[in-house]
């Protein structure tokens, strides 16, 4: 969107990702705290607005999480729901309400707890009156027929794929947000239960559950909170996805290229410009395709991006420098949100132990959230972030 | 007398209030499979007004809004662009299955299942359409709808 005013990002906060018996409004609700928190905020009725990014845990989820904090009352809470792009949206909600006027601090939180009620032993598929749902499809089976075809018409091997897990696993190692970390070979990922070929368990994100949340506010309101290292909001992308039921290139994503394409054009910032990456590494195939389709390389060339250690420290661009869903898990709320939260860290070097060196000065979020036949993906929400000091 | 008749009409109004049966064919306005044996079809919809051919049947026209639509059946054979087997899936099916997309000649992609083990299809196959069961339905009865097979 065209920003009006200039946005800045005061605070950040995140829960640790994985197996939690506390509920999304409680994991939400410690986020958010934390996020206020370090934007300086000491108590309620600061925050003049509040958009919460959550996709199956029910009804008023963001009323849910604010009520202990003493803001229900005080602000409009909005729900934000497209799927696995829910937690970027509510970003981009925040941002719209600061960069617009209509407030000068909002702050955008996603949250989702499914161990609590997921059935084990399955998985996702989108709507129940959906055709390809009727005839049996879930997420997983998409990303293998996108490495399937992406393997027929390239040289990529399953090996190629497992090394994006191996490269994520290794990049959160000590990130103690991160749950799935820690040194992992391409054997153990190929060896690990098979889900849809080529896609092995450790290929796939983790079902986990966590929070994280951001506090957005004009470049006033960084100085009246007296934030010494706000993050700049460059530039921040909404797509719904095209809707056709012809052939396309599955190798290709074309929402996620007009969103890229939308978000460079916007912040004045290309590719080449764009330090560290979180995106939508859901499937170890879709980081590899994610190269070619954000510009990062040419098309056909991600895995030797990858194999060139491109995509890792001391390469062109670290991709994934928290994990990325590999290693988070994807609590499909709170992906979005846990992306920018994580690039903020990095900008401002408080990631001890997974710290991208030298600091980088730009970041980028990509997160797509899927589920309707007839497009690649439902929607996708892309963020360009910048040292704002 | 009176009475016995008022008993059996509020019985017969309780029956019908009971959940209806779940559906067992996937779906008409989609699959053709006709009753003297020729070979089943998918139904493509053509919008009188612009012209544009698609599938599933749209309520509307997605290019002009248009609403009357007239039925095309479509190429029995296509190419199948990917395809993957599938073991761990929705709550409630049996698997593995196999999915796949299958582009026909008229430039449209459908999604469905594929009869056959997943290790025996190979991007650009050539694929036929066929009538099978895709899973069950609510009351555990097979729901039958189209499914794709190798050409032979």
């Amino acid at each position: 969107m065209k920003l009006q005013r200039d946005v800045f990002i005061a605070g950040v906060g995140e829960t640790t990702f994985g197996k939690h018996k506390d509920d999304f409004d409680v994991l939400g609700r410690q986020a958010a705290l934390k996020a206020m928190k370090n934007a300086n905020i000491g108590k309620p009725g600061m925050v003049q607005s509040a958009y919460v990014g959550n996709v199956q845990n029910g009804i008023v989820t963001g009323q849910m999480v604010f009520k202990d904090l003493g803001m229900c009352g005080n602000l409009p809470i909005i729900n934000v729901e497209s799927a696995c792009s829910a937690g970027g949206m509510a970003v981009h909600c925040a941002v719209k309400d600061v960069t617009t006027g209509i407030v000068d601090i909002s702050i955008a939180v996603g949250t989702e707890n499914f161990s609590l009620t997921r059935q084990a032993g399955t998985t996702f598929s989108a709507a129940s009156g959906d055709i390809e749902t009727m005839h049996g499809v879930v997420f997983t089976g998409k990303y293998a027929m996108r490495a399937n075809r992406y393997m027929h018409e390239t040289e990529a091997t399953p090996e190629d794929l497992a090394m994006v897990t191996v490269k994520n696993r290794k990049h959160a190692k000590h990130n103690p947000h991160a749950c799935f970390r820690g040194d992992i070979t391409v054997e153990e990922v190929l060896n690990s239960r098979m889900i849809a070929p080529p896609l092995t368990l450790h290929q796939c994100c983790g079902i986990t559950d966590g929070a994280a949340a951001v506090v957005v506010c004009s470049k006033e309101m960084i100085k009246k909170l007296g934030i010494h290292k706000p993050v700049k909001v460059a530039g921040s992308v909404v797509f719904s996805g095209p809707y056709h039921n012809r052939p396309r290139d599955l190798t290709s994503d074309d929402i996620t290229e007009m969103a890229a394409e939308r978000l460079y054009e916007e912040s004045g910032i290309g590719p080449e410009g764009v330090k560290i990456i979180e995106l939508h590494d859901a499937f170890t195939i879709a980081e590899i395709l994610y190269y070619e389709c954000l510009g990062l390389c040419k098309k056909g060339d991600g895995v030797k991006f990858l194999r060139d250690g491109d995509s890792t420290h001391g390469g062109r661009c670290v991709v994934s420098p928290r994990g990325g869903m590999l290693s988070y898990g994807h609590p499909v709320g709170a992906s979005g949100t846990a992306q920018i939260v994580s690039c903020v860290k990095q900008i401002r070097g408080e990631c001890d132990g997974y710290q991208v060196e030298p600091l980088p000065a730009v970041a980028m979020t990509h997160v797509t959230g899927g589920g309707v036949a007839g497009t690649e993906h439902a929607a996708c929400t892309m963020h360009m972030l910048t040292r704002g000091w | 007398m009176g009475k016995e008749k008022e008993k059996e009409g509020k019985r017969s109004v309780k029956k019908e209030k009971q959940a209806e049966p779940d559906i067992t064919f996937y779906d008409r306005d989609l699959f053709e499979v006709p009753e003297n044996g020729s070979p089943p079809y998918l139904k493509g919809y053509i919008c009188k007004k612009c012209g544009q051919l698609d599938f599933p049947k749209p309520s509307m026209c997605p290019s002009c809004w248009g609403g009357d639509f007239e039925m095309v059946p479509l190429s029995r054979k296509g190419k199948l662009y990917s395809s993957a087997e599938i073991f761990i899936g929705q709550p409630g099916m049996n698997f593995p299955i196999t999915i796949g997309y299958i582009d026909l000649p008229e430039n449209l992609r459908i999604f469905a299942q594929l009869e056959g083990e997943g290790e025996g299809f190979t991007c650009d196959d050539e694929v036929e359409v066929m009538v099978g069961t895709i899973r069950t339905n609510r009351d555990g009865l097979p729901i039958t709808s189209y499914k794709f097979k190798k050409v032979r």
